[in-house]
């Protein structure tokens, strides 16, 4: 945020009426909202003596009609506090909305109200605040929002998308593109060909139609004319000239298609291999799924348009003005006749199109739609009957298919009315050709040759026109698939390597939180101040409500997310200096929901060690006491899992993935969960192989049933974000706090299902 | 603040799993001068701020509202806002919508598309307001007949009551978004 925003000359006015001047303010922020819940300028300011609030209601055009009452436009409301007086001050998120929430000897007071907009910076304000209230010195540091929204530099409009940084309307476009060809020049050579291609293929486009009208009726036809009679000579011409344009056609076209596939197969794995670098945040936020579809779209679409689009729109090019000069040179006023409705062409065409673009993206997102329930309704279908929701589901497909119907009539009445007026259009410079050039070849300022040369451009001149309007849009929807791709290339993962990053091979897996804060969004922090040491070897078990924060704390630990305020250290290392492959390498987790890929079972327990022996994966999977039900399988070790695969257990499922740990041979293990939704059989054996995993590494244990935690070391409790109680489970239960009424809760639900234990 | 209370586990197992809804004849809300709502129930339960939480905030905005104390913890439900006095009612409407803060566009003044993103000037119920929102993505959500929900890229939310009866140019644009 900015230390100070720049006030008002209103708003400085009136904060000097109230004696409060510039040079005493520490920190200025404006809000957008009044306390009414109205947009607003409410300016908040911060002297080391007061805090201080101005409210000026914006100047409304026109009435309400929905009844409110409406202030005079510049009212204000001044509202000062001492800071001796306020508590504490805090920035909270509403569901659709924030305020800034004060204490005020000893009664809850809203300080300001702010859209979703200006969060953060209200976030900031309040720790800036407690930082003054605590007579401490504020530095740039403070003011510091890495997360903060931006601005794009050029035109300060602030970026649609924060997480991709593009100003839409500054985006070079033509930059982009040839960011795009700088993949190109390793295909210099074909693509050289190619531009000769088109070159050659457009010269003989345009004297095709010149040989078969001036030259053949002027010269080869007419009595008079040079190679009067030659006709075997002129149609042999005409042939080869045929010919020859269609191999340079094929040529081109083939090495079209290899060079333009190359290109995208190249940018492609570039971005497959950019996203491995990208942090989980990344793909938080933009979904991996569709972000693996919006890349493949987008690479077909640039192919597209370097294969059909782009050597079209230069041949044709190139034909156009050759066929202009041509023309004029031939006969200047025809040429003047015939290019006269190309402008009215161009402009219907203009005003069609997009109404078409808009038809054909909504037919394309009804269908996109109506594929994904009938995707959702095919894989879900267990979930479907056993919820009895055939029905149902029948009646939202029906729902769905009427709006794809519906869109199908409507482009196709549109298209089929549109279409045939286009030619009329078109075929006006052909009508005003033969008008025009029938009465000069009759009165004999014209040949009829020259007239049927005409006769042949026109068909090429305004066939492509209809092209040519809608190549802006091919180019910048192009341009943006291209831009999101290089978003991906160029993104910069937020879990940044340092810049000299620690190696640290062999870890020894000592483990310090120091007054550690975490929020995922801005004002909800779901980790407070946490303090914890954890030795080499130990383990931890983890308990609190769900919701606690016990999985983001083992999150923050393995560095999927960096923290904002406080420091982890590994061994008395930062986290955020120690290489991230040594730190991965060394962190294993066992989760509760176990991601297992395509492919055998061999290769899933592998994954982290792909070079791996038999022997080792078979031992690993007997540690984890999943040997004896792979080998039940008729293909053992190769059954094919996965989406398409053979459909293990929850329970296999996890015991797979112990055995991927145990592999991995972590110093840091992380088990989140690892046997709830199992059978107690299924959590006996999973047990047992836990702990053999757990010997000898330092270990985080979070467990919805209190006594599988019973071998660790400690249990640290969490309760909204805070370390309420540490100590070993007896420890624990002689303090009778939160612990002790989770267990005793545990074993009441137990004994209601009748096992207790 | 770090003092931390148990409410949900010192009650039994029982009670935990029952919600208790409020009775209209035994609350009183009113709004306190620091601008929050404060409410007692009965003789004995006094609290001097309540948040107040939509279960439906898009199908059914005026039942089943959670009201919570200042760490966020349930005292009780109300079943619907119907079943307070008028002047009550205004209140905690006046309450939930600053808390729900969705005005309503009244006028637009004009969008402009760019590059999958849409530039929006327009006149709310709550003064007039641009927002930049970003195509696709579902950020204009139709709830029903032609009540429009649009979303912009801080995730402030705006609605539309009837985008057929908007300037005509501009209810193509936003059919054509939805
Ligand atoms: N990726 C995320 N983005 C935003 N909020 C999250 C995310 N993951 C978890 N949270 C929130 O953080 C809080 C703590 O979650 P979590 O650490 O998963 O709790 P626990 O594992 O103790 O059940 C919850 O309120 C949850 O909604
Ligand atoms: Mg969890």
């Amino acid at each position: 945020m900015d230390r100070l925003e720049p006030l008002s000359d209103e708003a400085r006015a009136a904060f000097a009426r109230h004696g409060i001047w510039p040079a005493a303010m520490l920190v200025v922020a404006k809000a957008d909202l009044s306390t009414d819940g109205e947009f607003a300028d409410t300016w908040v300011v911060l002297t080391d003596q007061d805090l201080a609030v101005l409210e000026i209601s914006r100047e409304r055009i026109g009435q309400s009609d929905r009844g409110r009452q409406l202030r005079e436009p510049g009212t204000s409301r001044f509202v000062s506090y001492s800071i001796s007086d306020v508590e504490r001050l805090t920035a909270e998120s509403l569901p659709l909305s924030g305020i800034l929430s004060a204490v005020v000897n000893g009664s809850p007071v809203v300080i300001c109200r702010f859209t979703n907009t200006q969060a953060r910076k209200f976030g900031i304000f309040a720790k800036l605040f407690g930082k003054v209230k605590e007579g401490k010195e504020l530095t740039e540091e403070d003011f510091k929002d890495e997360r903060s929204p931006a601005h794009c530099p050029k035109c300060g409009l602030l970026y649609p998308d924060q997480e991709r940084r593009v100003c839409p309307r500054c985006l070079d476009k033509r930059s982009l593109f040839l960011k795009v060809l700088s993949f190109a020049p390793k295909y210099k050579v074909q693509i050289g060909l190619v531009l000769l291609c088109m070159v050659a293929g457009s010269a003989l486009n345009i004297t095709s139609p010149y040989i078969r009208g001036s030259l053949l009726f002027d010269q080869v036809l007419a009595p008079e004319g040079k190679y009067a009679g030659r006709i075997l000579e002129i149609v042999v011409l005409i042939g080869a000239v045929q010919l020859l344009a269609l191999l340079i056609g094929i040529i081109q076209g083939r090495m079209n298609a290899v060079v333009s596939a190359r290109i995208v197969f190249d940018l492609k794995s570039e971005v497959f291999e950019a996203m491995q670098r990208l942090s989980l945040s990344f793909f938080n936020n933009k979904q991996t799924g569709s972000l693996m579809t919006r890349v493949n779209r987008d690479a077909e679409r640039l192919q597209g348009f370097f294969l059909d689009g782009l050597p079209y729109f230069l041949v044709n090019v190139v034909t156009m003005t050759g066929i202009v000069i041509s023309m004029v040179l031939l006969d200047w006023r025809l040429a003047l006749l015939v290019l006269l409705p190309a402008p009215a062409v161009v402009y219907i065409l203009n005003k069609i199109f997009p109404r078409l673009w808009t038809l054909f993206s909504r037919m394309f997102r009804r269908r996109s739609a109506m594929n994904a329930l009938v995707n959702d309704a095919l894989t879900g279908r267990r979930v479907v009957k056993a919820f009895g929701r055939e029905a149902a589901e029948v009646a939202r497909f029906g729902a769905v298919n009427e709006g794809v119907f519906a869109v199908n009539v409507e482009t196709g009445l549109f298209t089929s009315t549109v279409f045939p007026l286009i030619n009329l259009l078109m075929g006006i410079g052909g009508l005003v050709v033969w008008g025009y050039g029938g009465l000069q070849v009759v009165s004999g300022g014209m040949t009829f040759g020259t007239l049927m040369t005409f006769t042949g451009y026109i068909a090429m001149i305004y066939g492509p026109l209809e092209f040519m309007t809608h190549i802006v849009d091919w180019w910048s929807s192009c341009m943006d698939s291209a831009q999101r791709i290089f978003e991906i290339l160029d993104a910069v993962p937020d879990v940044v390597e340092a810049p000299n990053p620690v190696r640290m091979p062999s870890i020894k897996g000592q483990i310090s939180l120091r007054d550690v804060t975490f929020s995922y969004e801005p004002n909800r922090p779901v980790l407070h101040r946490i303090n914890l040491e954890i030795e080499a070897g130990e383990m931890i078990g983890l308990v609190g409500h769900s919701g606690a924060g016990k999985s983001t704390l083992t999150n923050i630990i393995s560095r999927l997310y960096d923290v904002e305020e406080g420091e982890i250290l590994i061994d008395g290392v930062n986290v955020k200096d120690i290489a991230v492959r040594d730190l991965r390498s060394q962190i294993g987790m066992v989760l509760q929901d176990v991601f297992l890929f395509q492919g055998s079972i061999a290769e899933n327990i592998a994954y982290a060690k792909p070079e791996a022996t038999q022997a080792e994966i078979i031992r690993a999977a007997k540690l984890a006491n999943a040997h004896d039900f792979i080998m039940r399988l008729p293909d053992g070790y190769d059954t094919v899992i996965g989406r398409q695969g053979y459909d293990l257990s929850g329970g296999e499922r996890q015991r797979l993935s112990i055995a991927r740990a145990i592999l991995h041979d972590p110093r840091i293990l992380i088990l989140d969960e690892a046997t709830s939704s199992v059978d107690v059989e299924t959590e006996r054996l999973i047990q047992e192989a836990l702990s053999r995993l757990v010997q000898g590494r330092t270990t985080l244990a979070i467990a919805h049933r209190l006594p599988t935690l019973r071998n660790a070391n400690r249990l640290v409790v969490l309760e909204k974000g805070r370390v309420v109680e540490v100590g070993t489970h007896s420890e624990l239960v002689k303090m009778r706090g939160v612990y002790y009424n989770l267990l005793m809760k545990q074993r009441e639900a137990l004994r209601i299902r009748g096992v207790a234990d | 603040m770090d003092r931390i209370t148990h409410p949900a586990t010192r009650r039994s197992l029982d009670e935990y799993a029952q919600i208790r809804y409020l009775d209209p004849s035994e609350c009183c809300f009113k709004k306190t001068e620091g601008g929050f709502l404060s409410l007692s129930i009965g003789e004995k339960e006094q609290y001097e701020r309540v948040d107040l939480v939509r279960a439906f905030p898009l199908s059914d905005s005026d039942s089943y509202i959670s009201v919570r104390d200042s760490e966020g913890n349930e005292i009780g439900m109300l079943e619907s806002l119907s079943r307070f006095s008028d002047s009550t009612r205004r209140l905690l409407e006046e309450e939930l919508g600053r808390r729900y803060f969705t005005p309503v566009i009244e006028k637009i003044r004009s969008i402009e598309e760019e590059f999958g993103y849409s530039y929006w000037d327009v006149d709310t119920s709550a003064g007039q307001r641009r927002f930049t929102v970003r195509r696709g993505h579902n950020n204009l959500v139709q709830l029903g007949g032609r009540r429009v929900l649009v979303i912009d890229v801080d995730g402030n939310r705006f609605e539309i009551e009837d985008y057929t009866s908007i300037d005509s140019r501009y209810s193509r644009l936003i059919e054509s978004l939805l």
